[in-house]
């Protein structure tokens, strides 16, 4: 009797510890996903090339925010000079990787983001995701661009001609 | 702390704040536009402790206030 109660005690522990160490599992680091300056057409394709080794993926989805020549009342964009609140917008990419994580079929996930002067024509937003098959793929490319932004608190100059500039608002 | 446009209104990227009784952040608010005129024609949200946060919420002593213009990310 008494030794049944033991046992059954350590099986009680083994399933705790086995279910703590899948909730280890599922928390996934915060990644840095702010880089300076432009993100370069260089590093999209080495993103790419670091993926064929995962042959469980049949399809990725790749959204490039580029910086556009948006003609203005006082001139024309040349570029926009993002800052950040760096660690509650840190906070809020973590949300909406795990969100979709959750939401959609997906096997790897990848988000940069540029802070400081990107100039018109370059990349500022990159979203990297990939999956077994292309509709998550598509669905979830959409999705994480859309939650960027609005729940992301990046703010954003849009610089006209030497020093001139207005700050820029999504809609 | 203020971010964007609102940090070139109050001319700084932050100062502490002198905080009374059951301050709330639709309180808060209201002093801000008190202080700075100007911001009444500003659009900003205010995060408590990096949460966006409603004007009924009490600020608790040390929270880190942020006022936050548009968004503009992608």
């Amino acid at each position: 009797m008494v030794n049944n109660q033991r046992i059954s005690v350590k099986v009680v522990i083994c399933l705790l510890l086995n279910q703590n160490f899948q909730l280890m599992e599922k928390i996934r680091k915060p990644k840095k996903v702010f880089v300076q300056g432009p993100i370069s057409p260089q590093f999209v394709g080495d993103s790419i090339a670091s993926h064929q080794s995962k042959t469980g993926i049949g399809a990725h989805a790749i959204f490039l925010g580029q910086i556009r020549a948006d003609q203005k009342e006082s001139g024309i964009v040349t570029g926009i000079e993002y800052s950040a609140y760096e660690e509650m917008a840190e906070d809020a990419f973590h949300t909406i990787r795990e969100s979709a994580f959750e939401k959609f079929e997906l096997t790897c996930m990848h988000i940069y983001h540029s802070l400081g002067i990107v100039p018109t024509g370059e990349i500022s937003l990159f979203v990297f995701v990939s999956s077994p098959h292309r509709r998550a793929a598509f669905e979830a490319s959409e999705y994480i661009v859309e939650e960027i932004k609005a729940n992301v608190p990046i703010f954003g100059k849009e610089l006209i001609g030497a020093e001139g500039f207005v700050w820029k608002e999504n809609k | 702390m203020y971010y964007g446009m609102l940090a070139e209104l109050t001319g700084q990227a932050s100062e502490a704040w002198l905080m009374n009784e059951n301050l709330t952040v639709g309180k808060l608010r209201t002093q801000i536009w008190d202080k700075y005129p100007a911001m009444r024609e500003k659009k900003f949200k205010i995060a408590v402790n990096k949460h966006i946060s409603e004007d009924s919420l009490s600020i608790p002593e040390q929270a880190e206030i942020a006022l936050l213009p548009p968004f503009a990310g992608g």
